[in-house]
């Protein structure tokens, strides 16, 4: 009994003057969410649907065009005129600006290559069709099919680019597989924009192997806010994977009434355009054969729900990409994480349970989950055109 | 003289008449008219969207109920009001732990007269909370119907408070068919609302399992919007397409009683010489 009660006493001493161990900053579950942000970049993509993606010559050929003002009706703007490279393949504008101003933010084209659906309401299931738009869109590049032919087949060089990249020069084509080849070679260029490492991703591979020390580069303010962004703020449940995008879309309470009246259906009305488009990858012109790039058009289904839902953008880079929202309504990020802590849940159904909530942050709170977001971005290294006019001509 | 100008545009856009006669009428049994629609839906173009979408006629509940008085006064032969128990947005989760609830109910049933009490969020054993309770008294006092979303557990509650009652099930509590034909077997004084839900016509075609149920009790089924938010006005006619379309699958005699005569004997008299 003696004996007994020493060993509890000097358990009981042991206790007391032993070190307590350190709690550790992330759960197992929020350590598995951090782990599945990574590693990155990933591969450049390649799209079965489009036969050039990844060629060279496609590549080439695509920057060509990407920066070709002949391109739109005026002759004033190209591509870039919306998504800078400059400005981080956006415009800086709540709404883009083309002839006229759009109803929805630019999106960058960071990564652009990864998606699934294009754009905020996923009008178009290939990066190659939803090149295709603006051109064909009178607010933007305001071109057709006819005319992006004509200027194709009326410059040489670029008509010889052609035939070397599709086996076919334009002139023996028709002018919608003209049009859809330009859309092919802009999609090969921008698969190429992935953005670069970040200092979150320098800490993600230091959890994953453990390394303390590279572990402690990682601001402190950006860890609690990564806390937040995979523990109880749920961000990670959307903005997930190594993209920080599930590709699918959402109704997050952002109004959608448009300034010149009605609303933008967001979702709904970018199935009905997807199923209606000729562009689609249940379409002639989609070139995996296999047909299993197609699976996802064959079988999405248009929903109540869909009603407002715009696309989970990725958050990559977002702290140089503002104004944000699909109409650009938050033009800090701070706005963005004020939202997100004090959602109008009444604008949200009561169906099922919620995956928003207010996030009720306090100032440190909000601070630190800015910080988190401003780790997300690369060191924005400047692109570099690799095509110019003085680059030898076709032949 | 502008402002008359208006007037009369609005006049014109009101009295936009009902689509053709060969459009299946629709009863809208579940739409919100709530105050942060009122700017940015005036109250005339709310009234024209209903007419433009061939609404027969429209249940109207909101927060706050003067949303659904603005519309039964501007068009008291397509509204039907329902009292919302909620003074504002924010109540729904709150609203069955608040005394001043009760009050505000009783005022507003004494002042205007409606055809149900809801839709109210109510769920599992909040159902017994003494609110929920008077508000079944109520119901039965005024002799109007309860729009409940609420899951089946609630809905028994209420019913065991009033055997009475009548029970409009919103969203057919976003149950599965075989359960929602088990409640409608149990509770002969239960009907549901399909509003917001795609399961019974996945891509606008009728699902097998909800046709037996539609087939079994084509008296207890009406169809809804769930104008949630002021932007969803605008999805009053795409959604009453999209009733129309599945709809047009069931054997016609049916397809009407769900689109719209189910409401129109259930709901429509109650308003008669008020």
């Amino acid at each position: 009994m003696r004996r007994c009660i020493l060993v509890i006493a000097a358990f009981a001493v042991l206790t007391c003057v032993a070190p307590a161990k350190a709690r550790p900053e992330f759960t197992d579950a929020e350590r598995r969410r951090i782990l599945a942000h990574g590693p990155w970049p990933l591969p450049v993509p390649r799209d079965p649907s489009n036969r050039v993606s990844g060629k060279p010559e496609a590549i080439a050929l695509g920057e060509r065009l990407f920066f070709d003002r002949r391109l739109s009706s005026t002759g004033a703007m190209a591509c870039d005129w919306c998504h800078t490279p400059s400005l981080d393949w956006t415009d800086g504008f709540a709404r883009g600006v083309g002839r006229q101003t759009v109803d929805r933010n630019t999106l960058s084209l960071w990564n652009a290559g990864f998606g699934r659906w294009f754009g905020w309401s996923g009008a178009h299931d290939s990066l190659w069709a939803q090149s295709t738009r603006p051109l064909l869109d009178a607010r933007e590049m305001d071109m057709s099919a006819p005319r992006v032919a004509e200027r194709v087949r009326g410059d040489p060089d670029l008509a010889c680019r052609f035939r070397q990249v599709f086996g076919q020069p334009p002139s023996a084509m028709h002018d919608e597989a003209v049009l859809v080849a330009t859309g092919k070679a802009l999609a090969a260029f921008q698969e190429t924009l992935v953005s670069g490492r970040t200092p979150f991703d320098a800490f993600r591979d230091a959890l994953a192997r453990n390394d303390t020390a590279a572990i402690a580069q990682y601001p402190a303010d950006a860890r609690r806010g990564l806390k937040i962004f995979v523990g109880r703020g749920n961000c990670s449940l959307c903005h997930l994977g190594p993209l920080f995008s599930n590709g699918e879309f959402a109704d997050v309470g952002i109004p959608f009434f448009l300034p010149r009246g009605g609303v933008d259906p967001g979702r709904h009305d970018g199935i009905r355009q997807l199923r209606a488009s000729p562009y689609n990858l249940l379409g002639p012109h989609n070139d995996d054969r296999s047909g299993a790039a197609a699976i996802r058009t064959r079988h999405v289904e248009l929903q109540h729900r869909n009603f407002g839902e715009f696309r989970v953008p990725s958050l990559r880079n977002v702290a140089r990409t503002a104004p944000y929202m699909h109409n650009g309504s938050l033009a800090t990020l701070r706005d963005v994480v004020r939202h997100y802590s004090e959602l109008d849940e009444d604008r949200l159904h009561a169906d099922g349970e919620r995956i928003l909530k207010p996030l009720r942050l306090s100032d440190g709170e909000a601070d630190d989950l800015i910080a988190f977001l401003n780790s997300l971005s690369d060191d924005g290294t400047p692109f570099i055109r690799r095509s110019t006019a003085t680059d030898p001509p076709c032949r | 003289m502008p402002g008359r100008i208006a007037a009369i545009a609005l006049a014109l856009l009101i009295s936009i008449p009902a689509r053709a006669a060969d459009v299946l009428p629709i009863f809208d049994a579940h739409l919100h008219y709530s105050h942060d629609a009122w700017d940015v839906v005036p109250t005339l173009e709310a009234i024209a969207i209903l007419r433009r979408a061939g609404l027969k006629r429209a249940m109207v509940s909101s927060s706050s109920d003067d949303g659904t008085q603005k519309l039964y006064a501007a068009a008291p032969d397509l509204v039907l009001p329902s009292l919302r128990p909620y003074r504002s947005r924010g109540e729904i989760g709150t609203w069955m732990r608040d005394d001043s609830v009760v009050g505000h109910v009783e005022a507003r049933l004494k002042q205007y007269r409606y055809v149900a009490i809801g839709e109210f969020h109510i769920y599992g054993a909040d159902a017994d909370l003494p609110v929920m309770r008077r508000l079944v008294e109520l119901a039965k006092q005024y002799g109007l119907f309860l729009h409940a979303h609420s899951d089946a557990d609630a809905v028994d509650r209420l019913f065991v408070q009033d055997p009475q009652a009548r029970v409009l099930w919103a969203h057919a509590g976003f149950a599965s068919p075989g359960i929602v034909s088990g409640m409608l077997r149990k509770h002969r004084n239960l009907w549901a609302d399909l509003a917001f839900r795609n399961d019974h016509a996945p891509g606008g075609k009728l699902d097998e399992s909800w046709r037996a149920v539609f087939l079994e009790f084509p008296d207890r089924f009406m169809v809804g919007t769930d104008t949630f938010t002021p932007e969803r006005w605008h999805y009053v006619g795409p959604h009453a397409d999209f009733s129309r379309a599945w709809l047009a699958s069931l054997p016609k005699e049916i397809a009407e009683r769900i689109a719209w005569r189910n409401g129109e004997t259930l709901f429509s008299r109650m308003m008669n010489g008020r």
